[in-house]
């Protein structure tokens, strides 16, 4: 299983052909990506309205937050981080009380990513002193998490009139402007993990942690770095989510989970850890949040939705597995 | 002088020569923890509750909710045992439901009905193993997306109504009838469990599988045909979920978009508890996944017949879940740094 530990085998070295492998994806992404909007957009031409860029704007906004924090779970040899779902009701929530107690924006902000935070860091804890793997350890705090919500709390809803509110239905140079924080976060990230040392030694642990425990970085030290920095950013998402999604109850994310962890996959960001690039994400969060617009266009019921995604999860992981065992990068 | 030999020989012995406890292996093992589990349910359901929790007619109850869990837990344990989980199994159920349903509302006969809808079963099955064992995807992405897209199938099946009505009465007395005061089908499930035991632990398939799941490089080297098992046990597991889905139809007398929706955390959850892991295979056995199930069931019951909130349910199987991996850790398993 891919999942497995990779200890002992070592990155094999890089022919010149393959480096341009990364953006042989990229290139990939966005013919895909563009051939469904035009096949959408010559079958209904009014696909190209500004309401259809909203809504997928929209989509794109809280997944692909959450797929930066997903992505560093996964480059850093945390696999899957299954607790987004909890996570982000938990914040969203603390997110609403923190408004509805007519906290400035900035403030609430500030309170759903430090709720974030705490959240990966008891993940991490778990995960780091019973030295459990974070794929089980995340579904069962999942389950948890989800069903101690259900006791405080069955449906929730920023203030009407607040800030958080209007920052839901703000618009900035024609896009939703919750959009906007989701690309300068993708970039930043995807900026900071392959120019900085902090980085760089996560993707290094993500590669081969053995030889990262040699060089002497603390495991344990990533491991709380990468959960806690990923809960931020659950926290962050969850602004996003509880400012434009209206009422919501304690599974209304769980829908999220999939296309977040999709969104990673088709990015090219290895669930086994140690390689991928951020800026992807832009690519694959896009092509995935216009999937479902581009659908209700053709005619389909929104439940034929779930069988593109579930293919297209399917033939990306199949092409992941298969790119690892051919041992490209 | 024939002393002194057997000394030098018993010295003489390898490391790797684990000797043969059973009693220490019949209390310490993964079956073990479970069953002490189990019988502390029994225990705390008997003063909390009173007798009446293991009356024939309180055990039929939790029996009937188990017949669907049960089957399937015992055919996909075989995928967890080859390292290879299937998290479609909850889709599958509920595609395989709408299937028979369709079929059976569409006038064909009940046998003609099964036999198609295994048969679909069965691809789906092979389908997974094409792409796990073929192109070598991760188990838990790849089976997601199965799940995520028979889901949608299922519902587009069902439509508009959300549920596609399938009534049988022949159909629907076989799987809801009694012997001895308890479910049919629970009895042959529990017997079903039992097989499954056995060919895990005294077959040449059951350990095939066992050694595929413990190690796959080392038991590709001792000859064992490793594409081809877990390709079985991928098979296996399909085919399990699709038996469950025909029995619901014959417990509800339909089926609808949701049927089985959460089965696949549901089953593993409690197959987990019960000594199995879903990212190691090669450990775990069918009794321990059916007392599992059993205990999980006990523990929802007892909350139901106190009238507390079923979210305590959850609360309670997570930290089973993250107990049970902790001593699976302690007992050999892999630690994660």
């Amino acid at each position: 299983m891919s999942l497995n530990q990779a200890i002992e085998t070592a990155p094999p070295a890089v022919p010149l052909k393959v480096r341009f492998g990364g953006w042989g994806t990229a290139l990939i992404l966005i013919a895909v990506w563009l051939l469904l909007i035009a096949a959408t957009g010559l079958y209904r031409p009014d696909f190209f309205a500004h309401q259809t860029m909203l809504a997928i704007a929209f989509t794109m906004a809280v997944v692909g937050v959450l797929a930066v924090g997903q992505g560093i779970i996964a480059i850093s040899g945390g696999f899957i981080d299954l607790s987004q779902p909890a996570g982000l009701i938990l914040t969203s929530l603390v997110a609403v009380r923190l408004s509805e107690a007519g906290l400035p924006l900035p403030l609430v902000v500030v309170g759903a990513v430090v709720a974030g935070m705490l959240w990966g860091a008891f993940n991490a804890t778990i995960i780091v002193f019973a030295r459990l793997n974070p794929v089980i350890v995340t579904l069962a705090t999942n389950f948890i998490g989800l069903a101690a919500l259900y006791l405080i709390f069955q449906l929730a809803q920023v203030p009407n009139g607040s800030e958080i509110y209007h920052l839901g239905r703000a618009s900035f140079l024609g896009l939703p402007a919750i959009w906007w924080p989701m690309v300068v976060i993708i970039l930043v990230v995807g900026f900071l993990m392959r120019s900085t040392r902090y980085g760089r030694r996560a993707t290094a642990v993500g590669g081969n942690r053995a030889a990262a425990k040699a060089r002497g970085i603390s495991l344990r030290t990533t491991r709380y770095a990468t959960f806690m920095a990923a809960g931020g950013f659950v926290g962050f998402a969850a602004v996003l989510f509880a400012s434009a999604a209206g009422p919501f109850n304690p599974s209304s994310a769980s829908t999220l989970q999939l296309n977040v962890i999709a969104a990673v996959i088709l990015g090219g960001i290895s669930l086994a850890g140690g390689r991928g690039n951020f800026w992807m994400l832009l690519l694959s969060v896009g092509f995935l949040s216009t999937i479902p617009t581009a659908l209700v266009f053709f005619g389909l019921s929104s439940d034929t939705q779930s069988i593109f995604q579930g293919a297209l999860l399917m033939i990306a992981v199949a092409i992941d597995g298969y790119r690892a065992r051919r041992g490209a990068p | 002088m024939t002393d002194a030999t057997a000394t030098t020989t018993e010295r003489t012995l390898p490391a790797y020569v684990v000797p043969h406890r059973p009693i220490r292996q019949a209390l310490t093992g993964s079956v073990a923890s479970i069953a002490f589990t189990f019988i502390a349910v029994i225990v705390v359901g008997l003063f909390w509750v009173g007798p009446k929790f293991i009356s024939a007619g309180n055990v039929s109850i939790i029996g009937t909710f188990l017949i669907v869990p049960l089957i399937v837990g015992a055919f996909s344990g075989f995928a967890l045992l080859a390292g290879v989980v299937d998290l479609s199994i909850g889709s599958i159920v509920g595609l395989s439901s709408a299937i028979f349903a369709f079929l059976i509302a569409d006038g064909w006969p009940v046998a003609g009905a099964a036999t198609v809808t295994l048969s679909i079963c069965l691809v789906i099955g092979g389908l997974n193993a094409l792409a796990i064992v073929r192109f070598g995807a991760d188990p838990i992405a790849a089976t997601l997306g199965m799940l995520t897209a028979l889901r949608g199938i299922t519902w587009v099946l069902c439509g508009n109504q959300r549920m596609i009505p399938a009534f049988d009465i022949d159909y629907f007395t076989l799987i809801n009838s009694q012997v001895l005061g308890l479910p049919l089908f629970f009895l042959f499930a529990i017997g079903l469990t039992l097989l499954a035991t056995l060919v895990v632990t005294k077959t040449r398939l059951g350990r095939h599988v066992q050694a595929v799941g413990g190690d796959d490089r080392a038991a590709g080297r001792a000859g064992i045909p490793v594409a081809w098992v877990r390709t079985f046990a991928l098979l296996l597991s399909a085919f399990g979920a699709g038996i469950g889905g025909l029995i619901y139809v014959g417990q509800l007398g339909s089926a609808a978009g949701a049927t089985g929706f959460g089965l696949e955390f549901q089953v593993y959850a409690a197959l987990m508890i019960g000594g199995y892991s879903i990212l190691r295979g090669g450990v775990g056995n069918p009794i321990g996944g059916a007392l599992g199930l059993l205990a999980v069931a006990g523990v929802s019951n007892i909350l139901d017949l106190k009238a507390i909130s079923p979210y305590y349910v959850n609360i309670i199987v997570g930290l089973l879940l993250l107990a049970a991996v902790l001593l699976d850790r302690i007992r050999g398993g892999d630690a994660y740094e």
